[in-house]
């Protein structure tokens, strides 16, 4: 389906562009995260020590006062029937043990990072590709039949667009619910993860299945169908009026063969294209809903953090390291998108110039 | 075809959509697992007084009539009553309307004050290090999530450095209208201090997406508008480069950037939603995420709809303001 021509300006445009390298790289190095979660994970994302809550990441330091009960061999101090107490300044260290420090239930932060990503790169794939799938569908036949179905699909598509996407993603959410699905980590069921763990000295007891977040998943893909929808139509509209299409058509292939066979492998690349910005985008939305506490989910960058808010004066890292997963992601796909866009589109002028 | 007659054409589209709107917020409901009897009523409530409920809120009505009555309404300004509060929706949305667009103008202030001159001096100053600064600066403005960016301007500008406040809107611009109203001018120069000082870390929160858009807007369009041949024609007819630059070039880069701005009206409201409840602002966002747990229906439906219609009507606006400004624009 790739052409060898568009192969070649895909290596020129890598060559030329560093951005594009790095994201390359950024998005390998985050799927690699997610996949291999249970093997390169410090600890198990819930895995709680109260006792080494708010641990700073490395490089950083705390000092916080308590109110601590005096204690006098090992019984508590009691002056005119009060326990005493005292104020003690306690320091917390970070350590090499918990790189990026722990939560507000001493949960490591790079665990939960790592296991994070798998959240967000299972609603980014699969809303994307169900969105795709939707939008594709609905965009080729309308462009391809015109007429009535092209408006009655263009125009429902119009009403779509009228809802704010995040704001139909809540209420969509929101009023039906959280479905997840667990499914089992093929690396921990095999054995295969706790085999290598407890080989290099890891802690074992990962989670044991993979959550699935159903209804998250449909629900951005309902809300950005539209977008591949337009430009599959855009597409269908031109590809139509080609002289190959009307030769399958003479020699009497079925419209589905002439759709599938000829329509749809020349207007893979823009879709292609915008795939990748919609993988970054629903990671996004994505992010916001476990923010709102919408998703369901229990480990996800935008739920965590939601979860460092109450710490915001006392531990600044356990919202700043999640957020700046999201951040490092989404730059990753938008340099590649940027790539795939300037290698495969020349009439477009291209961005970023380094 | 003539502009009343496009603006015909378009204002008939837009009430299709907005039926077309209506008509799936009515379907909400009927996704929703549970009737909405179960919010007003305990679960071990006398079935009497159950019956006696749902017929109140008319949900063993057919459901044509319950669909016609939910329709009727809405061209009177009539959204229902909340399940929760038993107040009218409408006014309850009305309410919080000034709080969300004041968030959003402020943003698009702010984005429009800074990414223009930006994207114009990353054009003008083409690979140099302006160039890098503002590349940069756009890409990691377009995907930050703004929710983030909220809570970090919060742990570092308010609680860190205690420069501004970590959220609430203890006063809006329909305050302070009423204030100097009232003749009282010394209050409403005092409530648009207070204002401004609690709207600014918000409207930056919201608007460092559509900076970062405009910014690589602006840059494209401006390098594209450099490259034209009239640019080259008026300066080798000696006209001075700021006016081939100023005049010219970026007037002809702010036709897309507008059309642009309006396109992205959608995701500026998505935005409002989440920074509102980053900041406690108490604007439609709020609201929409109140009802939501309240699992207060009514208000939910109200409030889509108007962002909803709100958008539309704002999209036939930009449409026209377009057509009207742009004379090349066929209109269809």
């Amino acid at each position: 389906m790739i052409s060898e021509r568009t192969r070649r300006n895909l290596r020129r445009e890598l060559r030329r562009s560093l951005l594009a390298k790095l994201g390359i790289v950024v998005v390998i190095l985050m799927v690699a995260m997610a996949i291999f979660a249970p093997f390169i994970s410090p600890y198990s994302p819930s895995q709680q020590n109260l006792d080494n809550a708010r641990q700073p990441p490395l490089g950083f330091s705390t000092a916080e006062t308590r109110e601590v009960t005096q204690m006098e061999n090992g019984s508590v101090v009691i002056e005119d029937g009060q326990v005493v107490t005292e104020t003690q300044t306690v320091y917390t260290n970070a350590t090499f043990a918990h790189p990026l420090g722990t939560d507000g239930n001493g949960r490591d932060i790079l665990s939960r990072i790592i296991y994070g990503a798998r959240t967000s790169i299972l609603v980014g794939l699969f809303g994307t590709s169900l969105a795709a799938l939707i939008g594709v569908l609905v965009g080729l036949s309308a462009g391809f039949y015109r007429g009535r179905v092209d408006d009655v699909l263009m125009r429902s598509a119009d009403i779509m667009l009228a809802f704010p996407s995040l704001v139909l993603a809540i209420a969509l959410v929101g009023v039906w619910g959280q479905a997840q699905a667990p499914i089992p980590d093929p690396f921990v069921a095999t054995g295969i993860a706790p085999a290598f763990r407890s080989a290099v000295g890891l802690p074992t007891g990962m989670p044991e299945t993979v959550v699935l977040p159903g209804t998250v998943i449909v629900v951005v893909a309902l809300v950005n169908w539209v977008w591949f929808a337009r430009v599959a139509r855009g597409e269908a509209l031109s590809i139509r009026e080609e002289e190959y299409v009307k030769a399958a058509k003479a020699l009497g292939a079925s419209d589905g063969r002439t759709v599938l066979r000829h329509v749809l492998p020349n207007a893979i690349t823009p879709i292609l294209v915008l795939a990748t910005i919609q993988v970054a985008a629903i990671i996004l939305l994505e992010s916001a809903l476990s923010f709102l506490g919408f998703s369901g989910a229990d480990v996800s960058w935008g739920f965590d953090i939601a979860l460092g808010r109450q710490y915001q004066s006392t531990a600044w890292w356990i919202s700043t390291m999640p957020g700046l997963a999201i951040v490092v992601t989404v730059i990753g796909l938008n340099l590649v998108g940027d790539w795939l866009r300037d290698a495969l589109d020349p009439g477009i002028e291209g961005e970023g110039g380094v | 075809m003539s502009l009343s007659r496009f603006l015909i054409k378009r204002s008939l589209q837009g009430l299709f959509v907005i039926w077309g709107v209506i008509t799936v917020v009515f379907g909400l409901r009927f996704i929703s697992p549970g009737d909405p009897a179960n919010v007003l009523l305990p679960p071990d409530v006398d079935p009497e007084v159950r019956a006696q409920v749902i017929a109140e809120l008319g949900l063993n009505e057919p459901l044509y009539v319950q669909y016609w009555q939910f329709i009727s309404g809405i061209p009177f300004g009539d959204l229902g009553l909340s399940l929760v509060t038993r107040t009218p929706v409408a006014a309850r949305v009305v309410a919080r309307l000034p709080a969300t667009m004041e968030l959003a103008i402020a943003a698009t202030i702010v984005a429009v004050v800074i990414a223009i001159p930006l994207g114009v001096l990353s054009a003008t100053r083409r690979h140099q290090p302006a160039d890098y600064g503002a590349t940069v600066f756009s890409l990691v403005g377009i995907s930050t999530p703004n929710f983030w960016l909220g809570v970090m301007l919060i742990l570092v500008l308010a609680v860190q450095l205690n420069l501004f406040p970590t959220s609430q809107r203890p006063i809006g611009l329909d305050g302070i209208a009423m204030l100097l109203a009232g003749g009282d001018v010394g209050a409403a120069v005092d409530g648009f201090v207070t204002w401004l000082w609690h709207i600014t870390l918000p409207a930056i929160t919201l608007g460092t997406y559509f900076t970062a858009l405009i910014t690589r807007l602006t840059r494209s369009g401006m390098l594209d508008q450099l490259g034209q041949t009239y640019v080259r024609a008026s300066r080798a007819k000696g006209l001075p480069e700021t006016l081939v630059r100023y005049k010219h070039a970026l007037r002809n880069t702010l036709i897309p950037v507008i059309t642009v701005i309006g396109l992205q009206l959608g995701t500026l409201i998505g935005g409002a939603v989440i920074t509102e409840a980053v900041f406690a602002w108490p604007g439609l966002g709020t609201l929409i995420i109140n009802s939501i747990n309240a699992r207060d229906w009514p208000v939910l439906q109200g409030s889509l709809i108007i962002v909803a219609v709100g958008f539309v009507l704002v999209n036939i606006l930009v449409d026209a303001l377009y057509a009207y400004v742009n004379p090349q624009v066929a209109y269809d």
